[in-house]
């Protein structure tokens, strides 16, 4: 008869190979592939010196996370539920004045699961302008080396996204695009202003020249934020972009304009894929966002990407 | 309440005073590591290139011989994609006392890969492989150890599965040859929709004895990770073994501190 310790090894053997036969037939196979921020003395500046911006982009943070949850448990149909519901709970937890940034994973347990991998390439992305806040913030002798060091890094990473022009009024023209902000247009609005905050701040942030300058110089846009959390600028048309609210920031480092318009044209995306019935199950959304992501967003597809503007492109914003 | 546990009490107490409040930076407090702050673990490795460093004291007052104290200084490192190693040596107070396989002073060595995230179908898999060194009190051979994970949500509840097979590699006395050691615990995200600082955990074991002829230890912890500050994740976690030899946990305490850079 076999002795248990000869069985307990049979079965671990059994055991991981079957959990890699399994995983490697499967089509819902996902690495998870999380990646640390690039580690600097600058690292978190913007929490330690500026936290009345940085607990702004905590909420935003909730902000993206519980709204995808939101959608995709209501079937993207419920306007009371995204509208009241969901904002409200992100207008909460925005006055809450949160010192740290919450836990995604515990937001959006659900979406996670259905689009890791998009979710992955926010993480990046974010993780992005956080480095480039804390530098900006910071008492970094060589910014521009800095800032410059970091888009290096993140540019090393399977989940960068191009920092090619893209064409947003093409990206914005899908079957199921502007679903969101048809029928949320106060959440669309609101997410469209954390937006504005995230790259109106750049200029003032460069300009000024020490800390109580910088922290002088965000408190119109902090104001003008807090005023468009409140009456969402449903008017818009269009995302904010870089170039319009932070030109010089823009002129001076291209790439990451582009990466950051890229970035927030992507989450219109998503908001429209979660919205929209031409998708109507959880699988053909998941199919639609990896498309897209991995057709037209990521930086790996630069050579084949039908959404790259030429040079003499320009922009083509309703 | 024994004078030993009341020492270990005020130990602990010291040890947590101690730890830094200013910010220093994450370890995320959702991301499990076994004995932070009870005997299970996520499936989950910590991010490609972070450092953590972890320790905690853990007290264990047994229904028979004296409350027994280990430090557990760590190291871990994201050194690969979705793979973290991790250096580790356990001490404990009456080294010459302890039996099983992680001695007083042994060098731990582990390597932590994880397969895959987790999907709406699929649960996330881990393996787990360690090695303790014999370089600690009355220790003698290389002991192995192989563990496998899974984790499953469901909602915000996480569901952690970890069942491992230990062969010691030079058995002394009555000690086993091997031991298999299995955990189900639970993960809960606590202050959904305004905060996002702690974890609750609790979990459910059943192991080996050390010793041949011995019955299982089986028992139950609870524990909870407080997330300080952007790098420095708290945790304190209770037990007790309701199940087991003479000599086991009438009461488990651990509190620690990790750091992530």
């Amino acid at each position: 008869m076999m002795n248990i310790d000869a069985f307990m090894r049979c079965a671990a053997t059994v055991i991981t190979a079957t959990i890699v036969l399994a995983l490697a037939a499967c089509s819902q196979f996902e690495p998870r592939d999380k990646r640390f921020y690039y580690r600097a003395l600058w690292n978190f500046s913007l929490r330690d010196d500026l936290a009345e911006l940085d607990s702004e982009f905590n909420g935003v943070d909730f902000g993206h996370s519980n709204l995808y949850e939101h959608l995709l448990l209501t079937g993207g149909n419920d306007v009371s539920a995204i509208e009241d519901k969901a904002r409200q709970e992100t207008l909460a937890f925005i006055a809450t004045k949160p010192r740290l940034n919450p836990n995604e994973e515990a937001i959006a347990p659900t979406y996670m699961k259905l689009a890791w991998r998009a979710q992955n390439t926010f993480d990046e992305a974010h993780a992005l302008h956080r480095a480039t806040y804390d530098i900006v913030v910071s008492a970094e002798p060589d910014k521009d080396r800095a800032i410059r060091t970091v888009l290096a890094y993140y540019q090393d990473s399977a989940y960068a996204i191009t920092s090619k022009r893209l064409d947003h009024r093409r990206l914005d023209q899908f079957a199921y695009s502007k679903a969101f902000r048809t029928r949320f247009p106060l959440f669309n609005a609101t997410i469209w202003s954390y937006h504005y905050l995230q790259v109106a701040v750049y200029d003032p942030l460069q300009s000024a020249r020490d800390l109580a300058a910088k922290t002088q110089a965000v408190r119109p846009i902090l104001a003008t934020y807090r005023h468009y959390l409140d009456q969402p600028p449903v008017a818009w048309t269009f995302m904010p972009l870089t170039a319009e609210l932070s030109p010089i920031f823009a002129a001076r480092y291209p790439e990451l304009a582009n990466i950051f318009d890229n970035l927030h044209m992507l989450h219109d995306n998503i908001s429209d894929i979660l919205t929209s019935e031409r998708l109507p199950t959880w699988e053909a959304k998941r199919a639609e966002i990896y498309r897209v992501l991995n057709t037209y967003y990521l930086a790996s597809a630069d050579e084949t990407n039908p959404m790259i503007l030429g040079k003499s492109q320009e922009h083509h914003h309703e | 309440m024994s004078r030993d546990l009341r020492r270990a009490i005020q130990l602990m107490v010291v040890a947590l005073l101690a730890l830094p409040l200013s910010p220093v930076s994450a370890l995320d407090h959702d991301n499990l590591d076994p004995n932070r702050p009870i005997g299970m673990e996520d499936a989950y490795a910590i991010p490609k290139g972070e450092i953590g460093l972890e320790g905690g004291v853990r007290f264990n007052d047994r229904r028979e011989g004296r409350t027994r104290l280990t430090f557990q200084p760590q190291i871990i490192y994201g050194a690969f994609d979705n793979t973290q190693i991790e250096i580790q040596g356990d001490l404990f107070t009456e080294p010459r006392s302890v039996v099983g396989a992680n001695k007083s002073g042994d060098l731990h060595l582990g390597v932590l890969y994880n397969f895959n995230t987790e999907t709406l179908t699929l649960p996330a898999f881990a393996v787990r492989v360690e090695a303790d060194l014999p370089t600690g009190v009355n220790s003698t051979g290389v002991d192995t150890q192989l563990t496998g994970i899974l984790t499953r949500s469901f909602g915000r509840l996480r569901v952690h599965l970890n069942a491992g097979y230990t062969m010691i590699g030079s058995p002394q006395g009555q000690e086993r040859p091997g031991a298999y050691r299995a955990v189900a615990a639970v993960s809960y995200p606590l202050g959904y929709p305004m905060s996002f600082r702690d974890t609750l955990i609790a979990s459910i074991y059943t192991r080996q004895s050390d010793l041949r002829g011995q019955t299982n230890h089986t028992g139950v912890e609870i524990g909870i990770r407080h997330q300080l500050t952007s790098r420095v994740v708290l945790d304190g976690g209770l037990g007790t073994e309701f199940v087991g030899p003479s000599d086991r946990a009438a009461l488990l305490g651990t509190v620690g501190v990790s750091v992530g850079f």
